[in-house]
């Protein structure tokens, strides 16, 4: 007879009274199988300890600046100060006031995209959710299928109609500065975006075929995020750019490679 | 706190002199990959910390006048991170109580035995496919250092709750990657 589940992890943990670890210890010694079990927890609790950081995508830092300006413009405007918060100097972002009025735009897109992108995360998990308490259910009336699906489908009409707004705001913006990019870099991107767009077409045709078929909304869902994102790398890549930052730059500019492998 | 691994502290400026704009960037810039790590991994996955980590620095950026200075800035900020992650995990307990866990019924009979370490990329993907409880409490304990009872205090949980998760979470990463 083995030992517990429950035993070999509190022998991994070192978590065993004396008595208990030293039975233990026997029957490891007589038990290849248990022995095997043991390595291999100990292996995997110590990989876990030594798992690193890891570094954000470089759009990470341009939402976030974006966004704290947007609110230090939002209470300057509105006249009233945050209790317990320390503002931030004005300086925050000099370095982009060259060029305020598309920053403002680029700020406002931003903004856009967050609450999309939240928005968006919540629904679907909601809705996945409905759906699994839906399925579980030992009867559904037709009544409330067609409901249901009805919802389904102006759900993914809304959600379609924001990817589409945002993608639209961060489009004005990237071709407007198009120029502010080398044309490698531009040809690579316009290469990732005829991709994801083909994907998009092929998820909405999938979606006439199918309406009713998840995958297909999910892959259309997933399309749009991979095109916002590559639209906000290439913003990012801009503010980069506009900053003088070489080694910001250069790192969106890897991330624009990978994604395009 | 008595999580078992130590983190170094983090010199910074006086809390008079630091809250200008190049310094809160710079404590994104130190502080994001350690944050952003511990979003992803109590997400579950990299597009959800992305938002959770710019979550975060947007509620750091906000409270930033309720920093004391009684720890470093990165014990305050991990806090902080932590606190915003167990939220998410919350609202998703009770958001997606129902749904099934997938991997329930996934063997964890023993595997063939692996001519290799488990590489830390491996577990790291791996973990993106374990339930949402067990992964939470696998990685509060296992990768942040917390003991059960502090991980059952975080989650809602009992401690026993707390190591039969953990214990679960290991047996599927085992069967997942000693394949």
């Amino acid at each position: 007879m083995h030992l517990t589940e429950t035993s070999v992890n509190e022998f991994v943990d070192g978590t065993l009274g004396d008595a208990e670890r030293r039975d233990a210890e026997r029957h490891l010694a007589g038990c290849a199988e248990c022995r095997q079990l043991v390595d291999d927890l100990r292996e995997i609790r110590r990989v876990a300890g030594e798992l690193e950081s890891r570094e954000p995508p470089v759009r990470a830092w341009s939402r976030i600046e974006r966004a704290i300006r947007l609110e230090q413009e939002h209470a300057a405007s509105t006249g009233a100060p945050r209790s317990g918060s320390r503002r931030l100097e004005p300086s925050v972002f000099a370095r982009l006031k060259a060029s305020r009025s598309s920053v403002t735009w680029l700020a406002a897109a931003a903004v856009l995209v967050i609450a999309t992108a939240v928005g968006i995360r919540y629904s679907v998990g909601t809705r996945r959710a409905a759906d699994e308490r839906a399925g579980s259910a030992p009867a559904t009336s037709n009544a409330t299928e067609i409901a249901s699906a009805a919802a389904v489908e102006a759900e993914l009409r809304a959600a379609e109609s924001h990817y589409e707004r945002a993608i639209k705001g961060l489009e004005q913006i990237t071709s407007a500065q198009q120029n502010a990019l080398d044309p490698k870099t531009a040809a690579t991107l316009q290469k990732n975006l005829a991709v994801i767009d083909q994907a998009i077409s092929e998820s909405r045709a999938a979606i006439r075929a199918q309406p009713a078929s998840e995958p297909a909304r999910e892959s259309l869902i997933d399309s749009f995020k991979a095109k916002l994102a590559l639209l906000q790398d290439t913003v990012a890549l801009i503010n980069e750019m506009r900053k003088g930052n070489e080694a910001g730059a250069a790192r969106v500019v890897s991330g624009l490679k990978q994604r395009g492998n | 706190m008595t999580a078992t691994k130590q983190r170094p502290a983090i010199p910074f400026p006086s809390k008079e002199a630091w809250a200008t704009a190049d310094e809160f960037e710079q404590l994104y810039r130190q502080q994001a990959p350690r944050i952003y790590a511990l979003a992803c991994r109590m997400a579950g996955s990299p597009e959800d910390g992305e938002d959770l980590l710019q979550e975060i620095f947007l509620q750091a950026y906000r409270k930033l006048g309720t920093f004391k200075g009684d720890s470093t800035i990165g014990t305050w900020l991990y806090r902080l991170a932590l606190n915003h992650c167990l939220d998410y995990v919350r609202s998703r307990q009770a958001k997606m109580r129902k749904l099934t866990e997938s991997l329930d019924g996934q063997t964890t009979e023993p595997a063939a035995r692996r001519d290799t370490p488990i590489a830390r990329l491996d577990l790291d993907r791996a973990l993106e496919r374990l339930p949402d409880g067990c992964r939470e409490a696998f990685v509060l304990h296992d990768v942040e250092g917390f003991d059960h009872k502090e991980v059952g205090e975080m989650l809602g949980i009992a401690e026993g709750t707390s190591k039969s998760q953990v214990f679960k979470a290991r047996m599927k990463l085992r069967a997942m990657l000693t394949r």
